[in-house]
């Protein structure tokens, strides 16, 4: 059976990714409302929660 | 709204991946029960959050922001008391037997416990319910996109009807509970940052209840109501839902919410889908605990908005024909939170959420029709082989079915309050009809059948002789409740009451089936294992006891 983990982790590795180049290369990328740095955090989030999933998987199939 | 390249990018790897676990689990089908109930073999976790995702279908995100502006966190009321306790009693005492009796559907299992008729009149319900949500989740999407991007609603339905179609033709049941796994998690990361962002933009939980303290609400009510659940409830003119504590935890919290998470096949389905006892009965008591967290999720950003539109910090309140348009409060905030790249990832969210509500329809859909129409009725006896084609063919024709009503509920917005109406009125009665055949032996399939057509009938009449809002009271007006909720409510009890009285009654008078027909299907005759010497968060009960314990909590917290 898939492990489900793999796909999920690949999935927020590269949203994640995405988002932290658009953080990155176009920082003047701001909604109306807010100055934080938006693409910024939420990329890094998924891009960690990317590699746990992905961690996750590799322990289990040790 | 205006996409950029890159949130087009976003849309695109996601459609990508949901294509792709389909195309992956397709090789895993061989029988039409690893098609249709995925042959018993999904691990915990993942029924678990599918279970959630089923139900986290499109009405839910945009909905539950408008109400969270509309009434406030009394909103979560549908989930700490019309839903975790329902979760609850369903892991703990009904899975035993549905998972038990090795039933592939929730009319199958009224098959073994009752009679013919009695799963017939289920199935029938169910099936055309599942068309019609799944229809109307459609419509909904094909809506929304038009509205916030300008795209064609043909285009929105057929697009996103393909996809589904897709992932569910290839995988059957794992790949449409799979993708609602992940959809679950992207919805989670695509919305709590809105919540967080905007009620830090209010000043904070503190900084929002002071602030709408100072509002008047519609009907003279002050805003403090908006940051508390409870304490508004003693009378139906405190609050702005017009419901009482009576009405609120009998209908809702009792009937309307045991009789959807007890008995919808659509959920039930997902937890029968686990790979053991255990593992089925964990799945609704694990997702209690996400589905607790929801409205931190999708009501506070409401609450959070209506705040904001009182402060001049440049967020409107959307309007519609003179008063505001709930239904836009999310994407506006969206719209004016997220940047490029994260709007992308947010609406990508959205449209998951649609999807994983159609997808939970349609492979509901194909399951019942399958097995509890063309097995049963139309051409039993076939091998196995012949079940998965139709099972495929099924999910193909539900599909079908689900884009002509969207564009029927287009047509004819009439149509879809009646028929929803007509819906809730076979659903009421429902739980009353399972609750007596689990625990009590007695009952008859003649007791379950009546019951069951009464309840509807009570329901009907309640309708008819009640009005709120300008809504029912079409036989004559005997009744006027405050809100069309508190009326929905009271129909919901008066039916359930109905349907277990009666039920009671005829199976007094008519023949029970003898008990050893009924072994495994009944409280008492049925033999519990119990999971000794294993951890206590693998064990059902200590598990619900702390998740009972956590959404006590947060009642009285946000009393």
């Amino acid at each position: 059976m898939l492990d489900l983990r793999v796909p999920t982790g690949y999935f927020f590795a590269i949203v994640g990714l995405i988002l932290l180049a658009v953080g990155v290369f176009a920082p003047e990328q701001r909604a109306a409302l807010s100055d934080a740095s938006v693409n910024l955090y939420c990329g890094g989030v998924m891009l960690a929660f990317g590699a746990f999933m992905l961690t996750l998987s590799r322990i289990s199939k040790q | 709204m205006k996409l950029a390249v890159v949130d087009y990018l976003i849309l695109a790897v996601y459609f990508g991946f949901v294509l792709g676990i389909g195309w992956h689990l397709r090789k895993k089908i061989s029988t039409s029960e690893d098609f249709l109930t995925s042959g018993h073999s999904v691990p915990v976790w993942i029924t678990s959050l599918a279970f959630l995702a089923a139900n986290l279908g499109a009405q839910e995100l945009v909905g539950m922001s408008g109400s969270g502006a509309k009434y406030g966190i009394m909103t979560a009321h549908f989930y700490w008391v019309g839903a975790v306790p329902a979760m609850i009693f369903v892991g703990l005492f009904m899975m035993p037997f549905y998972w038990g009796s090795r039933a592939r559907s929730v009319p199958e299992y009224l098959k073994m416990r009752f009679d013919e008729k009695t799963r017939a009149l289920n199935a029938l319900a169910f099936a055309g319910m599942t068309i019609f949500s799944s229809g109307i989740s459609m419509y909904a999407l094909g809506l929304l996109l038009r509205l916030i991007l300008g795209w064609s609603f043909t285009t929105s339905v057929l697009c996103s009807a393909a996809i589904v179609l897709a992932y569910t033709f290839l995988g059957g049941l794992t790949s449409a509970i799979y993708n609602e796994v992940l959809q679950f998690f992207l919805i989670v990361m695509g919305f709590s940052p809105l919540a967080i962002m905007a009620v830090m933009k209010a000043g904070g939980w503190g900084g929002m209840a002071s602030r709408l303290q100072t509002m008047t609400l519609p009907g003279g009510i002050n805003g403090d109501v908006m940051t508390h659940s409870w304490k508004y409830m003693a009378h139906t003119n405190q609050n702005p839902m017009g419901i009482e504590v009576f009405g609120l935890v009998a209908g809702l919290g009792f009937v309307m919410s045991f009789g959807y998470w007890c008995t919808d096949f659509l959920v039930i389905q997902r937890a029968m889908a686990a790979n053991s006892m255990s593992a089925s009965r964990r799945t609704p008591v694990i997702a209690a605990l996400p589905k607790m967290m929801m409205p931190f999720i999708v009501i506070v950003p409401g609450i959070a908005a209506l705040a904001l539109s009182k402060m001049a910090v440049g967020y409107v309140m959307p309007m519609k024909n003179g008063g505001p348009d709930y239904d836009q409060v999310l994407t506006t905030l969206m719209a004016q939170f997220y940047p490029a790249g994260m709007l992308g990832v947010g609406l990508t969210g959205l449209m998951a959420s649609f999807m994983s509500g159609m997808a939970g329809n349609v492979t509901a859909f194909n399951t019942v029709f399958t097995y509890d129409l063309y097995q049963t009725h139309i051409r039993p006896g076939q091998p196995d082989k012949h079940y998965l084609t139709v099972g495929r063919i099924t999910t193909v024709v539900g599909v079908a079915l689900s884009i002509g009503t969207a564009y029927l509920a287009q047509q004819f917005n009439s149509i879809n309050d009646m028929l929803q109406l007509v819906f809730s009125f076979v659903n009421a009665p429902l739980f009353g009809t399972f609750l007596l055949g689990m625990f009590w032996k007695r009952t008859s399939g003649h007791g379950a059948f009546f019951g069951l057509l009464s309840g509807t009938a009570a329901a009907a009449l309640t309708h008819g002789l009640t009005t709120a809002e300008g809504k029912g009271g079409w036989i004559a007006s005997v009744h006027e409740f405050p809100s069309s909720m508190a009326q929905n409510f009271w129909i919901a009890i008066l039916a359930w009451t109905t349907c277990f009285l009666v039920t009671i009654l005829v199976s007094l008078v008519t023949k029970p089936r003898p008990e050893s027909e009924l072994r495994g299907l009944v409280y008492g005759l049925t033999e519990l294992k119990h999971d000794e010497g294993v951890s206590w968060y693998k064990r059902p009960v200590p598990l619900a006891i702390a998740i009972a314990a956590l959404a006590l909590f947060l009642n009285f917290w946000f009393a």
